[in-house]
């Protein structure tokens, strides 16, 4: 089943920040990783991914930096800095309030 | 043979061409492509068939490049004020700035040094002294070139050489003495910050100057910087104006001030901010002067080809002056400017395309017009006899036309297989020699033949 495309650019910032407030990380891996964790059924595109990211570095909500990595080739890494976790706190709160709302609802709907 | 890296390349070429990304955003891609291409092969894939599922899970370039700009609204003028993405990088370019200023203001207060001993920069009416004018390039070009020896962090040997080069040259067009009418004397100026450009274009290259890669992006960064400088010394005068009204709007007359100051420094940093800004941010910048080339090239074919025509149909000759011969020095120049940006924008790999053949056309049209003018003109000087100035402009001539003439030659055996298109840019990066040659002539050699008249 696919996931509609508001679904996923909305859930876009949480994942990603919530990725990279584990460790470090760079645009290929994180789109691996959410692939990983959606079990197959998040599969985000490059031309999206990049550019959220880009936006979440102007909001200052990420940082980037240029390392090396293991084939020794230099690569764009992107850290979490303290308003973006903050930031998550606050998308955690807000998706917590929307998913209690669903539950409850379906629940209604399944004991009625 | 499929070559990995060769694919990588052209690649992000592309990206480059087509996007309007920064030079990290598409080092970013680029990056992500390769390791989905190892990720790929791992899983046992062939080099090719791994590259091609990369490329198109990427997606196509205009999608990418759409979402990209939706982010980097403002992209083009914020890629000009460079923000590097290491630390090493920002170090070096604060350094870069650093030495912009000083060297502006060293540059602005070379200008104002005669003027301590009584010797200003306009004379009795307000007029430019020749002094300065023949000395212009000797006020700005060194700095550029120092600017380019740092950078290029230069033997202490090189630096010997190009100040002594410039030295040298000073010394000669001052000791020189100049009689009326001062024909030898206004060549020189003409000339001489063309060979002083070229020198500066040695330093630019360092190391590599006789390669012709290093060349070939000489003359990128001389299109480039003509731009620049124009755009930037529109700027400056714009400031200019701006200042002078509105303190006439209080009566108080600064355009003595101004003209003596805001112009001069005004003048020595556009200079140097154009060469910094053309050399911090080579990508974004290198499209200008191909696109204006690619723009008006098609253009000039259609002008030049309808007056070639025109002559033939009326007969009427080219009635040859001195100044016409100027102009046609002028019409080759600008498309050999033509044809040259359009190459240098143009990738070897690729094959021939529509630019080439309008590129070749072009060339020809201008040497059947060149060849109707120059037959008049050598004629007229056989019957009138030779004036230094009659002898610039056919030299100018002659060495465009040889240009032309090798490239026309070289195109027309590379649509027909038999060179690749490096040996056109090898004969072009090659033929700088002649106008370093011609131009030492005109500016040094010249006076001595005329007896300085």
């Amino acid at each position: 089943m696919n996931v509609s495309k508001d679904l996923i650019a909305a859930s876009a910032t949480p994942l990603i920040l919530a990725i990279l407030k584990d460790y470090d990380s760079y645009g290929y891996a994180i789109i691996k990783r959410v692939k990983e964790m959606s079990e197959n059924q998040i599969i985000w595109t490059e031309g999206m991914l990049y550019p959220v990211l880009h936006r979440l570095e102007e909001q200052l909500l990420i940082e980037s930096y240029w390392d090396k990595s293991e084939a020794g080739r230099q690569r764009k890494y992107y850290r979490i800095k303290e308003s973006g976790l903050t930031e998550l706190e606050l998308q955690k709160k807000q998706w917590e309030i929307v998913h209690n709302a669903l539950a409850r609802t379906w629940n209604e709907e399944s004991n009625s | 043979m499929f070559d990995l890296e060769t694919q990588i390349h052209s690649w992000s070429d592309h990206l480059r061409a087509h996007g309007n990304l920064s030079d990290a955003d598409i080092h970013e891609l680029e990056n992500h492509l390769r390791d989905e291409i190892e990720d790929l092969i791992a899983t046992g894939l062939t080099p090719d068939e791994a590259f091609l599922i990369s490329v198109k899970r990427l997606g196509n370039v205009d999608a990418i490049s759409h979402e990209f700009a939706k982010v980097n609204t403002e992209s083009l003028w914020k890629h000009l004020l460079v923000e590097p993405v290491d630390s090493l990088a920002k170090q070096l370019n604060r350094r870069d700035i650093t030495l912009v200023v000083i060297f502006a203001l060293l540059a602005g207060t070379l200008f104002k040094i005669p003027e301590l001993f009584g010797f200003g920069l306009l004379d009795q009416d307000g007029e430019i002294k020749i002094f300065f004018i023949k000395n212009f390039s000797f006020f700005i070009l060194p700095f550029i070139a120092a600017f380019f020896l740092i950078k290029r962090k230069s033997e202490l040997k090189t630096w010997a050489t190009i100040l002594g080069i410039f030295i040298l040259a000073a010394v000669i067009i001052n000791v020189y003495p100049s009689f009326d009418p001062h024909h030898t004397e206004i060549l020189t100026i003409f000339h001489l910050p063309l060979f002083l450009w070229l020198i500066v274009g040695a330093t630019y290259i360092g190391r590599e100057w006789q390669g012709s890669k290093g060349r070939m992006n000489f003359i990128r960064f001389t299109g480039e910087a003509f731009i620049y400088g124009v755009l930037v010394m529109a700027g400056v005068m714009v400031l200019f104006l701006f200042t002078l009204v509105i303190f006439q709007a209080i009566q108080i007359d600064v355009e003595k001030f101004l003209a003596e100051y805001l112009l001069i420094y005004g003048g020595c940093a556009a200079a140097l901010i154009t060469v910094y800004l053309v050399e911090a941010k080579k990508s974004v910048v290198e499209n200008f002067a191909p696109i204006l080339a690619k723009i008006f090239s098609p253009l000039f074919l259609i002008i030049m080809a309808t007056f070639l025509i025109v002559m033939i149909i009326t007969g009427n000759s080219p009635f040859m002056e001195r100044d016409f011969l100027i102009g046609f020095d002028f019409m080759l120049a600008l498309v050999l400017g033509l044809v040259l940006y359009v190459i240098s924008a143009r990738d070897i790999r690729q094959p021939a395309n529509l630019y080439d053949y309008l590129n070749l056309a072009l060339i020809l049209t201008a040497l059947v017009i060149d060849g109707v003018a120059l037959s008049a003109i050598i004629f007229r000087l056989s019957a009138f006899g030779i004036t230094p100035n009659k002898l610039a402009a056919l030299g100018e001539n002659l060495a465009l036309l040889g240009n032309l003439a090798g490239l026309a030659w070289l195109y027309i055996g590379y649509f027909k297989k038999k060179f690749d298109f490096a040996k056109l840019i090898k004969w072009q990066t090659d033929y700088l020699y002649v106008y370093f040659i011609w131009t030492a002539i005109v500016a040094f050699i010249f006076p001595i033949i005329f007896k300085f008249i």
